[in-house]
């Protein structure tokens, strides 16, 4: 265990330099590069602040920093997931030449999505106080729960990296689904405002938990019910379940299925 | 003397998979269409191979094309698992199957030098002693701030094999590639391989061209079909072994 970690830790500056040639390569030649990772997400956040406000109505109060945390953070998720489908395929160019751990090329994905979120982030950091947001101990668990949520993505990408390999058209359902998903996980609408039909039903769906978190420390300045934190562990703990051992699994074999 | 690589009953099947389905939609199509269905066969590209390769010697491994030999230095490698039986390596192995792997166009140099060699689990700052040699010998001192996309073809492959030979390898696995570039970047090539050489680094070549693989190398395998056809010794004469150190 001990050794096939120093065996990964070995090559965390290959993980460095993917993340950063990634980086340098998109926002080349673009002076406030990285500003233009936050034009999406504020066109978004406009956008549906406008649907929610003024075609269907919310009661919510501070409704658009509710709004933001759900946005943000679904986001992390959707870039993340929908990105990690070809982060092997499109690599067949290394793997097949040179031997390094595999699950390097997925995780560096992910962390490239996660330094792109980390400056989109900032707008919630400079609007906080102003949209109504309370500053309270329980901010402190905020990076906590923040890993936890990570180590979600971490394991969804996994999995469906491995299985792109098999199913090369797997970005299009992923795609639809992830479009999906947004209606279905309390972004734009609070779980309270829900008949309780519909209310289980979106509670089947794990990032319900992660946002039941997110508003529960950003927005209602409380801490998250024990229970959403516990079956928010356990979904980390699936995910990451099964994106490890469908690596384990798979890795070795995979270089020939590109 | 003890040994750098062993290579204990390897064979290595591949599954060949005709009219392969690639997506989820293929493969609901195939449910209405039996022609069109994947056909899976069993190909075997290696069959029970044996051999050992001593610290600091050359092997070479010769073969006509398809014989196996490439899949054989990938499973070396590490880059394919065997299907059954094992290779053991002791020491760091510096695949050279394709030079500058994951070289980025967009990026200078300087950049895909680290790039590169982080592929072969080097920290950066272990790059950063080494990166005076690497821009030296590659001769790219003016353009290693310009992206690699300016570079020609020329250029990238000296700077690719800059990075390998100077990241010291233990074990050197090469696929024909031991000298890039112009005639006279070729010599340096040869010169530097022996010069490394003579530092104790193991050496495995494949090639298809035995005069190649009798310049470089002490020993040879001959992969014919996937089995060993051949395992033979060059320079049994004192002379000849003189010849070649000096080259």
């Amino acid at each position: 265990m001990v050794r096939s970690f120093g065996k990964y830790w070995r090559y965390r500056d290959l993980v460095r330099n993917l993340v950063t040639a990634n980086l340098k390569v998109r926002y080349q030649g673009a002076a406030l590069g990285f500003l233009w990772s936050l034009g999406n997400p504020l066109a978004m956040i406009l956008l549906y602040y406008f649907v929610f406000t003024h075609v269907f109505r919310s009661d919510l109060p501070n409704y658009i920093l509710y709004l933001i945390i759900g946005v943000l953070h679904y986001n992390l998720f959707a870039q993340t997931v929908s990105q990690s489908c070809d982060s092997l395929t499109g690599a067949a160019g290394l793997l097949q030449k040179i031997y390094f751990p595999r699950i390097l090329i997925p995780t560096a994905s992910v962390l490239f999505n996660l330094v792109l979120w980390v400056v989109a982030i900032l707008i919630l950091v400079v609007l906080y106080p102003f949209l109504g947001g309370v500053y309270h101990w329980g901010l402190a668990l905020y990076p906590l729960a923040l890993l936890l949520y990570i180590a979600f993505i971490w394991g969804i990408a996994l999995t469906f990296s491995v299985l792109n390999v098999e199913f090369r058209d797997l970005k299009h359902l992923v795609d639809i689904a992830i479009m999906a998903l947004f209606w279905f996980t309390p972004i734009g609408y609070s779980l309270s405002t829900l008949k309780p039909e519909t209310r289980s039903i979106i509670r089947l769906n794990p990032l319900t938990v992660y946002m039941e978190m997110f508003h529960a420390l950003l927005y209602q300045g409380t801490l998250p019910e024990g229970h959403t934190v516990l079956i928010a562990i356990l979904w980390t703990a699936g995910s990451l379940t099964l994106g490890m051992t469908l690596f384990w699994r798979k890795a070795a074999l995979l270089v020939e299925n590109l | 003397m003890t040994a750098a690589v062993i290579v204990d009953h390897v064979s290595k099947d591949f599954i060949l998979r005709h009219n392969r389905a690639f997506g989820i939609k293929t493969r609901f199509l195939s449910v209405f269409h039996p022609g069109k269905r994947e056909r899976r066969e069993r190909f075997q590209a290696l069959q029970d191979v044996n051999f050992t390769v001593e610290k600091g010697e050359a092997m070479g491994l010769l073969g006509p094309n398809g014989s196996g030999k490439s899949t054989l230095l990938q499973i070396i490698a590490g880059i394919l698992p065997p299907t059954s039986g094992k290779v053991i390596a002791d020491g760091r192995i510096a695949p050279l199957i394709q030079l500058g792997v994951g070289f980025n166009p967009e990026l200078t140099g300087l950049e895909n030098i680290y790039l590169n060699a982080s592929l072969y689990g080097f920290r950066n700052n272990e790059v950063k002693k080494r990166l005076d040699g690497i821009i030296a010998f590659s001769e790219l001192e003016t353009f290693i701030d310009t992206p690699l996309k300016h570079y020609s073809s020329g250029m990238q492959m000296r700077l690719g094999f800059s990075v390998a030979v100077h990241l010291d390898p233990d074990i050197l696995l090469a696929d024909e590639i031991l000298a890039v570039g112009d005639q006279y970047f070729q010599d340096k090539c040869y010169d530097k391989i022996a010069e490394l050489r003579r530092n104790g680094m193991t050496l495995i070549l494949v090639s298809h061209s035995s005069s190649q693989v009798e310049k470089f190398c002490d020993q040879f395998v001959q992969i014919e079909h996937g089995r060993v056809a051949e395992i033979g010794r060059y320079g049994q004469n004192l002379e000849e072994i003189a010849r070649r150190q000096a080259i």
